[in-house]
């Protein structure tokens, strides 16, 4: 990004110091001050100077270009002077050519033995030669389905829920644009959980459909869209094991709609508040203890802990109980395991979606009223925005916002650290006859 | 001529058959019980030395408070379970195997287990799609209302059984009871489709089938259910040798054959109902268990194969518990994968080892 900049704008100086001379000599008219001074850049008009240095090309002034096709195609013209390079996400990898980008999803699924190429050509120039099997996809583009609802924050963040058309399920859609434009009846319900309407998508054709992989064959939709001849883009955000690093999948999305310098500006501001809150949490005296999940049928489900919930723990100034784990996914652990070692835990989190007060959790299971954390109002459970259709907001702009969720972990276990703080994706559980 | 003449022989080498001889073996089959039931409460995930485990059950004090709820509160009622379970499927899948003649009968043939998975479902996957409060006002929306819902499911199916029962033979109520059981899971990936992930999560998890989710409170219903089923079994245990030439034969010698089959299939579906009400499906002891006791004793007759089958069917549940704990590892193995480890093997190398498989089932 800045390196572009940088040459940027020395190549603008020599480019004019080389116009004028050539002007001069030449006495044909030039448009290059159109060039230079042009308003809005939507386009790029006439030949532009063919003097460029030899080292960098002439980059477009403005920025990326945000709608419609190139007019006349310079190969000297760099057209993404802005670019997006991650920093905390590593499921994501992006080249970048003048008119061209290269994108590859390197963990697409757990285990994946695949990785996902896309080729993203600025429209109005041509197609590089040579893409392999790589997906060519004509950037920016214009309408776009997303089959995830953590997409759907990327997309209000950029400005782009004009673009979008189709979703997966609006009964689990929390953002606030997205939900108005369903009610308004501006896009069309192509599918509910994994399982996607192709005679719907067919019908609605956008330009590029958003969805997430898992490996297996059974549930996975992007072998049949794959197939039907849309353009599929596999977002493993979900794969991350930080909570930046999954924030930081806006630049990936972005990087279709020529969207990174809004990408990178959204995306530093979170993480800068994001490590700006952890620093604060860091050098706390105590850090008290806390277990995750609950039981199903004697078996409790841990998060490992290699990946982002612990993360989030750790960062919030706790101990996780099981972070001496690594693996990134759950633990089936035995409930008599989990009851040994988190009985005096002083906090609980992220219970089960259904329970909202200390009722429904000893409904489940009486065992529950042994543990600490519950007995002593230590349970906080991240479904208060949970909404009816089953569709939690924590997952959605929680996962774009990840310092508020830090916020909310850090004033619940250091409440001192952070005074005028509320709690968002958090609700306290206690009994129900209390208010 | 012959055939009646071998027939003849049969019944008579079961009436003669002296129930005396195999009681010391049956005796030992209780201890092996015992035996299994205390290793189960010995090992799991937490490493809990024999000593305080001989204080606990004594009414001592042991060394960690905690060690004291694990026993009680969680290897005690799993254990219980396991061996309620293991004899009600044992005993249930006897009767069906000799009920429709057919050695890969169990307990679940009549249906029994989709019904519970569909009345699982509908609790477990509906109050998402609704968003109705009312079922967790209630404090059913839990394991309870899971169990009490797939007791209700069982139920239903049971009573169509029994309805039919009275007007059909008995091989048309096997085909009626599979047709159910194809309805009610057909029922359950609709409900699957329409579904939160996080739901379907729960759904699938009662299918892998655990008995460490029954608490004390639940106990409650679950004992009495499969005492009162391994009761009546037991009762209708005598008529069930004459089911093993067929219901004519058995007619001919006089038994009630409507009213011995109402007894057997109400029992079995009890016994299979409860079970998997609480437990969820478990798969491969009710087949495997009546063919490991008919091989062990060598013979057929019910009222030794019966008791066998609850005895050791109790000790199988619980070894496949002991071993789905992984003891020694913090992760545990889901149940029906272990039973199915340790069933399949069985009941191949019976078959393939047994000569008179089909004179127990004179067809």
């Amino acid at each position: 990004m800045k390196l572009g900049f940088k040459y940027g704008g020395w190549s603008i100086a020599a480019l004019i110091g080389l116009v004028l001379l050539c002007a001069t000599a030449c006495g044909t008219p030039v448009v290059a001050p159109e060039f230079l001074t042009g308003g809005e850049s939507e386009t790029v008009t006439g030949p532009v100077a063919a003097i460029a240095t030899e080292s960098a090309p002439i980059v477009l002034e403005g920025g990326n270009v945000l709608d419609g096709a190139v007019e006349a195609y310079d190969p000297d013209v760099d057209y993404f002077p802005d670019k997006v390079s991650p920093r905390y996400a590593e499921g994501f990898e992006v080249a970048y050519h003048p008119n061209y980008k290269v994108v590859t999803v390197l963990t697409p699924w757990r285990e994946a033995d695949v990785t996902f190429r896309y080729v993203l050509v600025q429209r109005g120039t041509p197609v590089p030669e040579d893409v392999g099997d790589a997906q060519v996809i004509e950037v920016p583009v214009e309408t776009v389905a997303s089959l995830a609802t953590t997409h759907l924050p990327y997309l209000d963040e950029l400005g782009l829920v004009d673009r979008l058309t189709g979703v997966g399920g609006f009964a689990y859609i929390n953002t606030p644009s997205v939900v108005e434009k369903i009610e308004t009846g501006g896009i069309i319900e192509v599918g509910r959980n994994a399982d996607v309407n192709v005679e719907l998508m067919l019908d609605l054709d956008p330009e590029l459909v958003t969805t997430l992989g898992l490996g297996m064959s059974s549930k996975d939709n992007h072998p049949q869209l794959l197939a039907a001849g849309f353009d599929v883009a596999l977002v493993s955000d979900f794969m991350e094991t930080t909570p930046l690093g999954r924030a930081e999948w806006i630049k990936f999305m972005a990087l279709f709609f020529n969207r990174e310098a809004a990408a990178e500006e959204i995306f530093a501001a979170k993480a800068a508040r994001y490590e700006a809150l952890a620093a604060l949490a860091q050098d706390v005296a105590e850090r008290p203890e806390v277990f995750m999940g609950f039981e199903i049928r004697g078996t409790w489900y841990m998060p490992g802990g290699g990946g982002y919930l612990a993360r989030y723990l750790e960062d919030a100034g706790a101990t996780y109980l099981w972070a001496g784990d690594d693996s990134n996914g759950k633990i089936p652990l035995d409930f008599e395991t989990v009851y040994e070692r988190a009985a005096e835990a002083p906090y609980w989190v992220n219970l089960s979606q259904s329970w909202t007060n200390v009722d429904d959790v000893l409904a489940a299971d009486e065992r529950y009223g042994d543990f600490e954390a519950l007995k002593r109002g230590g349970a906080y459970n991240h479904n208060a925005l949970l909404n009816e259709g089953g569709g939690n907001d924590y997952n959605e702009s929680g996962h774009a916002n990840p310092d508020l969720i830090l916020s909310d972990l850090i004033k619940i276990f250091h409440p001192d650290l952070l005074p005028e703080h509320e709690l968002r994706y958090y609700r306290h559980l206690v009994p129900a006859s209390e208010p | 001529m012959s055939t009646h003449n071998a027939a003849r022989r049969q019944a008579q080498g079961l009436s003669c058959a002296q129930p005396r001889s195999r009681a010391p073996l049956l005796m030992l089959l209780g201890m092996v019980l015992v035996g299994a039931f205390l290793l189960d409460l010995a090992t799991g995930s937490v490493m809990i030395p024999l000593r305080d485990l001989l204080a606990i059950l004594t009414g001592g004090t042991p060394l960690k408070a905690a060690w004291a709820d694990i026993i009680l509160k969680f290897r005690m009622p799993k254990a219980l379970t396991a061996a309620l379970a293991g004899a009600a499927l044992g005993v249930s899948g006897l009767q069906m195997q000799t009920l429709f003649r057919n050695p890969l009968s169990g307990p679940y043939v009549l249906g029994i287990s989709s019904g519970a998975s569909f009345g699982v479902a509908l609790v477990v996957l509906l109050v998402g799609v609704t968003g109705s409060t009312w079922l967790v006002d209630l404090g059913l929306a839990g394991d309870f209302g899971m169990a009490l819902a797939a007791s209700l499911g069982s139920a239903s199916v049971l009573l169509l059984i029994l309805l039919f029962a009275r007007k059909v033979p008995t091989m048309t109520l096997l085909v009626l009871g599979l047709m159910f059981g194809y309805a009610a899971s057909a029922l359950v990936n609709v409900l699957l489709y329409f579904s939160v992930a996080e739901r379907i999560q729960t759904y699938i998890s009662w299918t892998f089938g655990s008995f460490g989710g029954v608490t004390w409170r639940q106990m409650w219903v679950l004992a009495p259910a499969v005492i009162f089923g391994l009761a009546v079994a037991f009762v209708s245990a005598k008529p069930l040798n004459a089911f093993l030439l067929g219901e004519t034969y058995a007619h001919s010698m006089g038994v009630p054959v409507q009213r011995a089959r109402f007894g057997i299939i109400l029992s079995a579906a009890v016994l299979a109902g409860s079970v998997t009400a609480f437990c969820g499906p478990i798969s491969f002891l009710g087949v495997a268990i009546p063919h490991l006791c008919r091989m062990l004793f060598n013979t057929s007759d019910h009222r030794i194969v019966m008791p066998a089958a609850a005895l050791l069917g109790g000790s199988l549940a619980l070894v496949a518990d002991l071993i789905a704990q992984l003891p020694g590892s913090q992760v545990v193995l889901p149940l029906n994968a272990v039973t199915a480890l340790i069933g399949a093997p069985v009941v191949i190398w019976v078959i393939l080892h047994k000569q008179n498989l089909r004179s127990s089932f004179a067809s």
